[in-house]
């Protein structure tokens, strides 16, 4: 036993019981929420859903504001513009852009429109125009349109713009900066729709749940606390409704009391608080055997006071992750709706209604579609990414 | 077993008594009747129409002959177009939109379902992030974006895709990424987790304790588990692509029994809207059944509860 | 002929988790014989679990045996293939798990599940494997087995489950069993049975079993010798009576102490041992124990100590042990005759 002699007497003292408390982690303890606010911030794909929300409402409130434009502004001879535009250069400070529809607009470097050009001549038999843009003659000759038409190749040569009767090609591409998303047949801007549009969906999106959320927490708060028959009737009932597809529903509602945002939002209310129904019963029935409901009963508090006071706030977990899914079916159902024509009526616009507008011209505008699509792509994919993360910060089977 | 399927037949019919009634009440509350247009009709020919379709009858009677026509499926006449009754409406549409939700519906378990278990399998892998990023973004485009963006893509620009009608394997393709799109998301989102959670499960480690081969593990014991869930969200998958036809056949100019719905919205057809309601909901009811007896037949427990 | 059918020398299993590697097990060494009953006891998270688990070679994803040799029947598990594994699993070495009412499949019949691992290793037919199914199901004291074959878990109580996992496991008559918890998912008097069902096969098939728990009165009943787990380190091995009446480690003291007895007198007072056990992920240098330990010294915190083996082969790795430490009052096993 050499190690023996290695072992000095200090090393054989007691190790007071103050140092080895010390030793321990404690960790500080946190509230229910705020430990699932602690678990959200650490999720980033929901933190990056929470921020793009924000961000959208924000844009949705104020975006509208700062154009120059109104959302039913029309100028038909700004029409169908896209947002970006190939230009050609006619002398040092003069650029023109040619619209699909083979008319000139006059163009600052920069990007801005500035007018559509007025045609000195418009010869529709031999299919070309002339223009006088600072003492030059510009001819945009689109009598190669019917031939590449026929050819069915889509990269076919349409038209060719001769100016002084040379040919020119176009300088390059600018971003428009006078209707950044462009603008629709009726020459409305775009950007200014599109957030529009974010006002409507997140307005359906939002109170839509909201009055689902009271008809399906005071339905299934009442099924599950009272229990017994009740509860059973009542359940069949959500379960005959449950097999009905409830779309059409909101349709027929849609029909009996005429399109408009009001109706969207009773009929979207109105209709899907099934699940938040089923899953409120489901939580009150698991919470009012607590050990703690039995103990507010005993000192005589009010049935409803249990509601209000025990069982809402610990449902509060499921019903929150519910109120987030929820909220991009609702969008997503506003934009179908408004899509096959049920939506929020002209000259007011929604995403789904601006999409079903672009559908016309889908060939040769689709930009009008591409802007409403991906505004809706993201606010959906952005409540998703924030409720997944809710449902994994406020499950309480997670927490550690 | 016999027990339960004559249980779930009657909540069917009660069921199916429900949607008609409130589908009748809700039409018949609509101000001014089917015939006030914008374009005035005179009285005289208002009234002839009323009293050929029984309108001017007592709401309780044509309750009970339009009760008595669902019965023996005889949906009434159609007021938009004159002559043509909403059954025959149905029997032009409905094998189309049958057809293209028949060939959606086998996409989404074709496909979604192997793609999921690949996820899971594949956990944090490229495999597993594809199929995540892939499932993501699915479940957050409509059915109508991912329409007019294969239409513009595939077919205004390539040119490899007709844009629109029915008539040959090509034109499906569109149609049936638009209509499945959503559910396959969602079933490959829903088979990945379900699957990661029941390989969690004490009786994969008892199979794998026997020595039995990764293989039968995970397609014997693991899968037919995992499919539970996918086989509940069956019924609502049912619904959302019969719905989802709505959009699709408007766009790809599909003539199914979803385009004759939204033309009957748009032209205020309140027999055929109330028709194809029925229709619908009728056709959900028993599809839901249907995936009930089935997810009977994969789930033992299931019998137990009646 | 060998009785000797396992040899674990100092094995280490970590997880390697993106928080970094979590030392489940940190060096194991013990053997086991034919026909004997070992005990592996300790709280959850002792590495008892992992331990078996390295056995089967089935610790699961990011885990994984990093360290040493585990002899069965003088070969190394370590580096056979998951393939050769599959052949020994189910056949050589069965396992049990914890709780019946999730350790089968719903979906299967109790018959087929049985009659897997008979089919796989044994090459039975079908018929032949159902016969087995109902022999084995008749073994374990299921009643009316030729009916029961056909049922499905939901149908079965915990108990009777418990007996089918059990049947399971023998069908193949394996030369080591595993018994992973197999009684606390239950009540006493089912545990009871499930006890002198196991002692039952013990005797008869002379098949060496482990048995791992946290509960000292079922090790007590079945196993001749038993070793204290804690910190994913063997704190204290010895035979039945070495452990309960003469103990020699400070926490297989604490665990005597936190069992509740009905024999003794009404003012018994239950102990527990305060504190909780290391995070493995930043194992302490010293002793895992020293900073629970009521009797800590200075060198317990920096220093691992070594065995202390008797004749007997009981052995303990306390400093306390050590001939030089110094000599404390220390509260000794129950005594004699108590349990």
């Amino acid at each position: 036993m050499a190690e023996n002699a290695k072992i000095s007497p200090q090393q054989w003292e007691r190790v007071p019981a103050e140092k080895l408390e010390k030793e321990k982690i404690s960790r500080p303890s946190l509230t229910y929420w705020q430990d699932a606010w602690r678990r959200l911030k650490k999720n980033h794909l929901s933190m990056l859903g929470l921020v793009a929300i924000i961000l959208l409402t924000i844009l949705a409130i104020f975006g509208p504001m700062m154009s120059q434009f109104d959302y039913s502004d029309q100028d038909l001879t700004m029409s169908n513009l896209p947002s970006k535009l190939e230009y050609y250069q006619v002398s040092e400070d003069s650029y023109i852009y040619l619209h699909k529809e083979y008319r000139l607009y006059s163009l600052t470097k920069k990007g801005e429109v500035l007018e559509k050009l007025p045609e000195a001549k418009n010869d529709m038999i031999n299919k070309f125009r002339s223009y006088e843009i600072d003492g030059k003659e510009v001819v945009v000759d689109y009598s190669f349109a019917a031939a590449a038409i026929k050819s069915g190749d889509p990269n076919a040569k349409k038209f060719e713009i001769r100016i002084d009767g040379e040919a020119v090609q176009p300088m390059g591409k600018v971003w428009n900066k006078t209707y950044i998303f462009g603008t629709d047949h009726l020459g409305r801007d775009l950007y200014v729709r599109v957030l529009y549009g974010a006002r409507i969906s997140l307005l359906v999106g939002l109170i839509a749940t909201v009055i689902q959320f009271f008809i399906g927490v005071t339905y299934g708060g009442i099924s599950g606390y009272t229990g017994g028959r009740v509860d059973n009737i009542m359940m069949r009932i959500v379960d005959i409704i449950a097999t009905i597809p409830l779309l059409l529903y909101v349709i027929l509602l849609m029909v009996v009391m005429g399109a408009g945002l009001k109706t969207i939002i009773i009929a979207l209310g109105s209709v899907y608080w099934v699940t938040m129904a089923r899953i409120v019963r489901g939580q009150v029935l698991s919470i009012k055997e607590q050990e703690y409901v039995l103990a507010a009963r005993t000192i005589g508090a009010s049935t409803w006071r249990i509601m209000a006071r025990h069982l809402i706030p610990n449902a509060m977990g499921s019903i929150i992750v519910a109120l987030a899914m929820n909220i991009p079916s609702a969008i997503f159902t506003e934009a179908f709706l408004s899509f096959i024509g049920l939506g929020v009526s002209a000259p007011m616009a929604s995403w789904g209604t601006l999409a079903n507008d672009a559908l016309g011209g889908l060939r040769t505008y689709a930009y009008q579609l591409f802007y409403p699509s991906i505004f809706i792509a993201v606010t959906v994919l952005a409540f998703n990414f924030l409720g997944d993360g809710l449902r994994d910060a406020l499950d309480p089977r997670l927490r550690k | 077993m016999g027990k339960y399927v004559v249980r779930r037949i009657i909540a069917m019919i009660i069921t199916l008594w429900f949607v008609c009634t409130i589908t009748f009440f809700l039409m018949h509350s609509i101000p001014g009747g089917p015939f006030t247009r914008e374009k005035e009709l005179p009285e005289a020919v208002l009234q002839a129409l009323n009293e050929k379709y029984h309108l001017n009858d007592p709401l309780w009677k044509q309750y009970v002959d339009y009760m008595k026509g669902i019965v023996v499926f005889d949906l009434g006449p159609s007021f938009s177009r004159p002559g043509a009754t909403v059954n025959q409406f149905i029997e032009d549409g409905f094998p189309v939109s049958a057809k293209l939700g028949g060939v959606s519906v086998l996409a989404v378990i074709i496909l979604g379902i192997p793609l999921g278990i690949i996820s899971a399998l594949k956990q944090n892998r490229w495999e597993d992030y594809v199929v995540t990023v892939l499932a993501t973004v699915g479940v957050a485009v409509p059915g109508f974006v991912i329409g007019t963006t294969v239409i513009y893509i595939f077919s205004a620009k390539l040119g490899w895709l007709p844009a629109y009608g029915l008539t040959s394997w090509k034109h499906y393709i569109g149609p049936v990424l638009a209509l499945s799109g959503f559910s396959l998301a969602f079933v490959a989102r829903l088979t990945r987790s379900s699957m990661l959670e029941v390989l969690q499960q004490d009786y994969i480690r008892t199979a794998r304790a026997k020595g039995l081969a990764e293989g039968v593990v995970i397609y014997k014991h693991a899968l037919k588990n995992a499919l539970i869930p996918v086989i509940t969200y069956m019924g609502p998958m049912i619904a959302a692509i019969m719905t989802g036809s709505f959009v699709t056949e408007k766009i790809f100019a599909i003539p199914g029994m979803g385009k004759y719905f939204v033309e009957a919205v748009g032209n205020r057809d309140y027999t055929l809207i109330m028709g194809a309601t029925v229709f619908y909901a009728a056709f959900s009811i028993v599809m839901i059944f249907i995936v009930d007896i089935l997810y009977g037949v994969i789930d033992p427990r299931i019998k137990l509860e009646d | 002929m060998d009785r000797r059918i396992l040899e674990l020398k100092d094995v280490k299993t970590s997880f390697y988790t993106h928080l970094g590697e979590v030392q489940a097990v940190r060096g194991v060494s013990f053997t086991l014989d034919r026909g004997e009953a070992l005990g592996i006891v300790g709280e959850s998270g002792s590495g008892k679990s992992v331990t078996s688990m390295s056995i089967m070679k089935l610790v699961q994803y990011p885990g994984k045996v990093k360290d040493g040799q585990i002899l069965f029947k003088g070969q190394d598990l370590v580096p056979k293939s998951d393939k050769e594994m599959m052949g020994i699993r189910g056949d050589e070495i069965a396992m049990i798990f914890q709780d019946p009412m999730t350790s089968l499949n719903p979906v299967y019949t109790i018959g087929d599940q049985i009659m897997e691992a008979t089919m796989k290793h044994q090459g039975l037919s079908k018929a032949e494997a159902r016969q087995k199914a109902i022999e084995m199901l008749k073994l374990v004291g299921i009643p009316s087995p030729e009916k029961r074959v056909d049922n499905y878990p939901h149908e079965f109580s915990g108990g009777m489950r418990q007996r089918a996992m059990i049947a399971i496991a023998l069908s193949c008559q394996p030369d080591l069993l595993i018994a992973d918890e197999p009684t606390t998912a239950l009540d006493v008097t089912i545990q009871a049975q499930i006890l002198e069902l196991m002692k039952d096969i013990k005797d008869k098939l002379d098949t060496a079993i482990i048995l791992i728990t946290h509960d000292l009165g079922v090790v007590a009943d079945v196993c001749s010798r038993i070793i204290v787990m804690y910190g994913g380190l063997i704190m204290e091995e010895g035979s039945a009576e070495e452990i309960f009446y003469t103990p020699k480690h400070p926490y297989t003291m604490g665990l005597l102490k936190s069992i509740p007895r009905l024999d003794l007198a009404e003012k018994q007072r239950l102990v527990p041992i305060p504190g909780t056990p290391p995070d493995l992920l930043k194992p302490p240098t010293g002793c895992p124990f020293a900073s629970r330990c009521p009797y800590a010294m200075n060198i317990c915190i920096e220093t691992m100590p070594e065995y202390t083996v008797s004749e007997t082969g009981h052995r303990a790795a306390c400093w306390l042990q050590h001939p030089d430490a110094p000599k404390v009052e220390v509260e000794t096993g129950v005594k004699r005759g108590e349990i």
